[in-house]
């Protein structure tokens, strides 16, 4: 993990206990945690009546180190001896170890899912409905007495958070011949994931 | 159900008994060809020389035929309602059963041409698919994502378009499952019955 030195500076003042004490130790690093996973966490995550006494520039600096760790450690799935490793560098007590290790365990499912869901990808089908119709006449062709279907796959776009729609009609056979062919994909994927 | 034909278009028929059935059996030919393909003044042309007629008398008789079939077609008339359609034209006996064979032979086939001009949507022509297992990523190494990537092929009036997309594996089931309980549908008692009587 590559960290940069105002990460380490910041931490080398949480593990100050002249600069936070324990309380504040713990308020912050809460925080830390509150503002990256909690989707309604806002600005005055950082009010608490225990932070006032601390600079707030003091206050800032060590939230974002912080943050930028976990965020990196997540990244790369640190395990506790790694992020032991760091702390110790950065002149953690033991006691300041063990607790940012127990909360970054804590809340690790949440920033792993939080990291997996970043970036970009194609499309997404997340549902289908299906229409299924018996054509009689058209303007130009009476009499006609076929079913069709009415396929509309509903995508999401990661980037744009647009909705679009694919719809496309299809004979039986032609249908037939899609569920076929994604039935054949999802025997693929159970016969994978049982080697 | 009867053909009801306008004067124009019996002027432009009165053509056919001039000449005679191999004429009009080619007239035919070139009817359906006009169908297929789009017009060819040329052939017209070359028509009218041979028989010594105005290259226009030509282009009428033959859309007058083309007009004929699409409508009988159209419609699905029986041979008999073609027949009585066709009699008040006052064509020869020889004349009218030409024009019968003509309907019947080329019916199937002009239906299907005819059928192609009915507004439509996309319609589904073939899907590719893959799995993928995503890795890692920028912000986060060691995953195992499966995905299933899915190449859809589809067609539009003569264009052919594809779309690239993506399904996870619960949503593929899901997927199947629903599509299936469509076809599942065409089986049932309701359905039977509508397709069985609406005809």
């Amino acid at each position: 993990m590559e960290l940069s030195e105002s990460v380490q500076k910041g931490f080398q003042m949480l593990a100050d206990p002249g600069c936070f004490d324990s309380n504040a130790f713990t308020l912050l690093l809460r925080a830390a945690f509150q503002s990256l996973l909690d989707a309604q966490a806002d600005e005055a995550v950082l009010d608490h009546p225990d932070l006032k006494h601390i600079d707030p520039v003091v206050l800032k600096y060590c939230h974002a180190a912080a943050a930028t760790y976990i965020l990196e450690a997540g990244k790369h799935r640190a395990d506790k001896s790694t992020l032991s490793t760091y702390l110790e560098d950065c002149k953690f007590d033991r006691e300041r170890i063990e607790l940012f290790c127990t909360e970054y365990q804590n809340n690790k499912n949440s920033l792993e899912t939080l990291l997996g869901s970043i970036g970009r990808s194609l499309p997404h089908i997340t549902d289908v409905s299906w229409r299924l119709e018996y054509q009689i006449k058209t303007n130009q062709l009476h009499k006609m007495y076929r079913p069709t279907y009415l396929v509309t796959l509903n995508v999401q776009n990661t980037d744009s958070q647009s909705y679009p729609e694919i719809s496309f009609s299809c004979s039986m056979e032609q249908l037939q011949d899609l569920v076929g062919k994604l039935k054949d994909a999802s025997k693929s994927l159970e016969r994978a994931t049982q080697l | 159900m009867l053909l009801e034909l306008s004067e124009e278009h019996k002027e432009h028929l009165a053509f056919l008994p001039q000449v005679d059935s191999a004429v009009v059996a080619e007239f035919g030919r070139i009817a359906v060809e006009f169908l297929r393909r789009g017009a060819n003044p040329k052939i017209y042309e070359g028509a009218a020389r041979k028989l010594s007629v105005s290259s226009d008398t030509v282009q009428h008789g033959v859309e007058g035929l083309t007009y004929l079939l699409t409508e009988s077609s159209k419609l699905m008339i029986s041979e008999l309602d073609f027949q009585d359609s066709v009699f008040v034209l006052g064509f020869s006996e020889e004349l009218n059963k030409l024009l019968l064979q003509l309907y019947l032979d080329n019916r199937k086939e002009i239906r299907t041409i005819l059928s192609e001009l009915a507004p439509s949507l996309p319609s589904y022509h073939n899907l590719e698919w893959r799995l993928d297992v995503q890795l890692a990523s920028r912000s986060l190494r060691q995953q195992i994502k499966p995905a299933v990537t899915i190449k859809l092929h589809l067609n539009q009036n003569g264009d052919h378009n594809t779309k690239v997309l993506q399904t996870d594996p619960a949503t593929l089931l899901h997927l199947v499952q629903q599509l299936e309980q469509a076809l599942e549908e065409m089986k049932t008692n309701h359905c039977r019955r509508v397709v069985r009587n609406i005809k």
